[in-house]
């Protein structure tokens, strides 16, 4: 069986690098700026995932979304018949996420927002914004977190985000009309989701922890 | 030569990884196997599109050619459906967990054919 595998594999990655190794002749690169400058964006990856390749990033969103949901109903049915115990408050880590918080969240946005522009985009701000609550439950536990946070607003501004998402690009796919501001606004609700879809998980996992 | 380096760790990479989700026997190894070999299949696509001597994918950002930018859109699928299924096989492995009490596949298969323990 080992050896079997051992095989496989070995023959899976000579058949990878013959691949690349030059045997094969590469397509040269079509010139990607006319396609960035249409649209009034510099960053061409942001182009071809917004614009050219929409509807696979709406896809991709609706897997992310459903995801959260399985998450969400999987974590649901558990009943944990312990106790679990809250996590100790350290003033180091508290003091650090005070001081950290403020310009992380800036960062996402920052990120989110001249994604069109420089390297950046909705999905690593949203995953900045994940980290940022991420810090945050750390430092004063989950379970106060949580308490703190409303929740159905937040499953209400997931859903929202998700359904402008699919607002946004239908227009643009209705319309046609190209530019940058498009652009920004599928980063920016891109972030909100991915941001809400990290700390569901996040949130779901470490308030579902427990003994076996 | 960055680009071959990349592409030769990544091969090495995804080798690992597959190793791992083949011949390990428990089931949290075999996921985390699962996005070692993920990550592998990431680097591929970014080594894959290294060019020599180009600049990034951003308009304006210097002389010279750029680098393909559509394997770089495709990471950002690949990085989503891998985060996806990493969260989705763990709740099913704390499922599998709580009500069968291993995450020992050998075990789970002679288990499944002996007839479950009943608690």
């Amino acid at each position: 069986m080992k050896v079997l595998a051992a095989l496989s594999l070995l023959s899976l990655m000579a058949l990878l690098a013959l691949g690349v190794s030059g045997v094969f002749p590469r397509p040269a690169v079509p010139p990607a700026e006319d396609v960035a400058a249409e649209w009034g964006a510099k960053n061409v990856v942001a182009t071809i995932v917004l614009g050219v390749r929409l509807w696979d990033t709406l896809f991709e969103i609706l897997v992310y979304a459903m995801t959260m949901v399985g998450v969400k109903l999987g974590l649901r049915l558990l009943r944990w018949e312990h106790a679990i115990p809250p996590v100790r408050e350290t003033p180091l880590l508290r003091r650090s996420a005070d001081l950290l918080l403020g310009p992380i969240v800036v960062f996402a946005l920052y990120v989110a927002v001249s994604g069109h522009l420089g390297p950046g985009g909705g999905f690593p701000a949203g995953a900045i914004l994940g980290t940022a609550l991420l810090l945050l439950a750390l430092a004063k536990g989950v379970e106060r977190l949580s308490a703190e946070i409303h929740e159905p607003s937040l499953e209400w501004a997931e859903y929202g985000a998700i359904v402008a998402i699919l607002a946004v690009a239908g227009g643009l796919l209705l319309v046609g009309r190209r530019g940058s501001g498009y652009l920004i606004a599928a980063n920016v609700l891109i972030a909100l989701e991915v941001g809400i879809g990290a700390w569901v998980v996040l949130h779901r996992f470490a308030s579902s922890r427990g003994e076996v | 030569m960055e680009g071959l380096a990349g592409v030769a760790l990544a091969i090495v990479l995804a080798g690992l990884g597959f190793w791992h989700l083949i011949v390990r026997r428990n089931l949290i190894w075999k996921l985390l196997g699962l996005n070692v070999a993920a990550s592998g299949a990431i680097l591929f696509l970014v080594a894959l599109a290294h060019r020599p001597g180009a600049r990034p994918p951003i308009v304006g950002l210097g002389p010279g050619p750029s680098v393909d930018p559509l394997p770089h859109a495709l990471v950002l699928t690949a990085i989503v459906i891998d985060f996806a299924t990493l969260a989705l096989a763990l709740v099913y492995v704390i499922f599998l967990t709580e009500h069968r009490h291993t995450q020992d596949v050998d075990r789970l298969e002679r288990d499944e054919e002996r007839g479950w323990p009943q608690p």
